[in-house]
């Protein structure tokens, strides 16, 4: 049962995947990548980690997808401009992708990872994850927010601007 | 089937079409897309990593945790840059932000 | 529970992260006054507390104990060594430049100045705690910190459309480069199972052992040198330089070709030599076995030197001249890097300062013709001599000093430069760099050629006010201090590594 719900997780990982890379659509790319980020969360929760694939969900598609889409549906205007321009960076980039894709399997199966004998059984994280956010991960904790806090200051500055300029 | 190698494998999928997408990509949100997908497979790594050998089994967690964030912080401000340039231009295409080049 | 042991080293290393604390004060103080005093928002007031917040910052740092290589606080998150202690005074005043620089030129509007200092102050935070981290955790942080708002520095002025544009690039390709040094952290992670540098080290030193694991270390490698590349200018990842330093105010400008770049070379040191070099003894690293990044980054060095220059002669622009120039200058820097010793660190570290100030004196003086009812272009900058001495002759000071002329502080920092790389050997690198300087003559002397040798267009005088004045005042004097006595500065870096 459990081989199979993986099974369908990597699926749901993995075909809208090149939809989000090769599509023409910018909207399908948008909406595929929300089945990615969703088989991604499925796979954290096997990975015996409930809490991050809740978050996964919650601030991935909660958040920063409905963010892009928002940003499509803002810029889009009605007529979908065209997305492919023929430019010398592609071929570059395809072969590019297919040097780095193979050097990344390659060195996935020869590296000698210090795989645990016997896994843990997974546990409730919930509680660790607080724990160490605030005792060692306390100040990146805080460090994080002044980040947050910052990033918004500025995102409604550069908003403000362009509504109030036009 | 459940192993760290599917992971692995799965992660360096992510991250190589993120890469393919940024440089098939000529729609600046299309980019952004892709660059999620990036961040995305370094993430799985993690996860993966944490699960199957990290002594200390929750750090990849925290590590996770805070690209999510990272990652939220940086869309943002990278879309109101895109919908402030949007509004001069009213093309999201990237040829139109090249004026610059010279 | 939180274990208490993790509360004692919090409470403990609370005191050593004091100057990001106040800056966060000052921050939320600017944040504050912008909100509650509508009527007083006036440019002086938040370049007060701006620069008082980075001024005050740098209080604490003399009240903590004698640094030293080995001595972590906050759960060996951060390192609290010679390089952190100088480091962040040295992000102090780039801020501090920054801000005064945005605050004589009015090319930051009134109404967005309160947020433009914040941010300045924000990634001046993000990066004192990049050079004291040795977590792979709070590098990465840190490196966002300090990315993620600069890019907002660069688009502050959105409606001004080459800026909006430079900060588009900014972010993408910045966005980009980052994830891919965030996919090396996690092979690093896999291979490691921490995240803690010295842990990884270790590890390091032990996998390269092994050829099955060296694909791996170089894969890492290459992945790390993306997001560091970018961050430092250098090729392949220098394309968006010109465009970005063109389109962005010129204060953050300055700002960037110092703050980022620096925080860059620091984090080079950071990450290569704990990690990649082994040996600590008669001063002279060796690359791990395996893996000759090195030969990497040297090649890097004098592609990135040579584009540099090789651009910047066709450039009639200033700013995008200097962006080149920035370029050629990251090369240069590199070579520090490349010489794996310890006499190659110090001098990364000794350029880096005076460059600090012959850079952002340049950019100060493009932006002060600018405001002054010039242009960026160098047609502007004919006859400019005559028409306002004082500023062209701070101009051909800060010229002669990037290229590396005596009696000015660059020359010293080019000789200890080149000195790293003549005693490791490396000499066609020194030969590269060389015939470089000869090729930066030629675009550096054409403005000074435009400003004193050319017939005016204009013959009104230009009015500099006497903040300006002052200001590049306090740029010139190091610049010229530095070439002539820098023998105190070569001692406290030289006591650094």
């Amino acid at each position: 049962m459990t081989d199979l719900i993986f099974n369908v997780f990597i699926l749901l990982t993995i075909i809208p995947c090149f939809w989000v890379a090769l599509s023409s659509n910018i909207v399908h790319a948008a909406f595929s990548l929300l089945i990615t980020l969703f088989g991604i969360a499925g796979l954290y929760v096997l990975l015996g980690a409930d809490f991050i694939g809740v978050i996964q969900v919650i601030v991935y598609i909660g958040g920063i997808l409905v963010l892009i889409i928002f940003g499509v549906m803002m810029t889009q205007r009605g007529k979908l401009l065209p997305l492919s321009i023929q430019l010398p960076g592609k071929l570059f980039g395809a072969v590019l992708t297919g040097v780095i894709l193979a050097a990344l399997l390659l060195s996935a199966t020869r590296t000698l990872w210090p795989v645990a004998a016997v896994l843990g059984e997974p546990q409730l994280t919930s509680a660790a994850i607080g724990d160490l956010l605030l005792g060692k991960y306390l100040i990146p904790f805080e460090i994080a927010s002044v980040l947050l806090l910052a990033a918004l200051i500025g995102a409604v500055l550069i908003a403000r601007r362009s509504v109030r300029g036009e | 089937m459940n192993s760290l190698y599917t992971y692995l494998f799965l992660a360096a999928l992510l991250f190589s079409l993120g890469i393919f997408g940024v440089f098939q990509r000529r729609s600046l949100i299309g980019m952004l897309i892709a660059i999620e997908l990036m961040l995305n497979g370094a993430s799985i790594n993690f996860m993966a990593f944490n699960r199957f050998l990290a002594p200390d089994p929750i750090v990849g967690q925290i590590y996770t945790l805070f690209i999510m964030g990272i990652a939220a912080a940086e869309a943002a401000i990278a879309l109101s840059i895109i919908v402030a340039v949007f509004r001069r231009l009213r093309s999201i295409n990237i040829e139109r932000a090249q004026e610059l080049r010279g | 529970m939180i274990p208490e042991n993790f509360i004692q080293s919090n409470l403990q290393g609370i005191s050593f992260i004091g100057p990001e604390l106040i800056l966060t004060l000052a921050i939320l103080l600017i944040l504050l006054v912008g909100v509650l005093l509508p009527y007083w928002r006036h440019r002086i007031l938040f370049t007060i507390l701006a620069v008082a917040g980075l001024a005050g910052s740098v209080l604490p740092l003399w009240k903590l104990p004698q640094p030293a290589p080995d001595l972590t606080y906050l759960s060996n998150l951060f390192v609290w060594d010679w390089l952190t202690f100088l480091s962040k005074p040295f992000f102090a005043v780039v801020g501090v430049l920054t801000i005064l620089l945005t605050q004589v030129t009015g090319e930051i509007d009134n109404s967005e100045y309160s947020e433009c200092t914040i941010l300045v102050l924000a990634v001046t935070m993000g990066m004192m705690l990049l050079v004291a981290s040795t977590d792979l955790l709070m590098i990465y942080l840190a490196f966002e910190t300090m990315g993620i708002l600069s890019y907002l520095l660069v688009g502050i002025r959105a409606r001004d459309e080459r800026s909006g544009e430079a900060a588009l690039k900014y972010v993408l390709y910045g966005a980009f480069t980052s994830g891919t040094m965030l996919f090396g952290f996690s092979l690093l992670f896999g291979l490691a199972g921490s995240t803690d540098l010295l842990a990884i080290s270790q590890k390091v030193a032990f996998a390269s052992q092994h050829p099955q694991d060296r694909l791996l270390l170089i894969v890492a490698i290459l992945f790390f040198l993306a997001g560091l590349l970018f961050k430092t200018a250098s090729f392949p990842f220098h394309f968006w330089c010109p465009d970005v330093y063109e389109g962005a105010p010129t204060p953050i400008t300055a700002f960037l070709s110092v703050g980022p770049k620096a925080a860059g070379f620091v984090l080079f040191i950071r990450l290569f030599y704990p990690l990649f070099a082994t040996g600590h003894d008669a001063t002279i690293y060796e690359a791990v076995s395996g893996l000759d990044w090195p030969s990497i980054l040297a090649l890097v060095s004098a592609i990135t030197m040579t584009l540099g220059n090789l651009a910047a002669i066709h450039q009639n622009n200033l700013k995008r001249l200097l962006a080149y120039s920035s370029i050629a200058h990251a090369g240069y820097l590199l070579m520090g890097i490349v010489s794996l010793s310890d006499l190659g660190l110090r001098s990364v570290v000794f350029y880096l300062v005076v460059y600090l100030f012959m850079n952002v004196g340049a950019f100060a003086v493009v932006a002060m013709v600018a405001s002054a009812g010039g242009s960026e272009e160098i047609d502007s900058y004919r006859g400019l001599g005559a028409r306002a001495p004082y500023v062209c002759v701070a101009m051909a000071i800060f010229l002669f000093s990037l290229i590396g002329l005596p009696p000015f502080a660059g020359f010293v920092g080019k000789v200890y430069l080149f000195a790293a790389v003549i005693y490791k050997k490396i000499y066609w690198l020194a030969v590269v760099a060389a015939l470089n300087t000869v090729i930066s003559l030629y675009y550096y002397l054409r403005i000074v050629k435009a400003m004193f040798l050319e017939k005016p267009t204009e013959t009104i005088q230009i009015q500099v006010p006497l903040s300006s004045r002052v200001l590049l005042l306090a740029l010139l004097v190091p610049t010229l201090g530095l070439g002539i006595y820098w023998q105190p500065l070569a001692r406290v870096v030289s006591g650094m590594f």
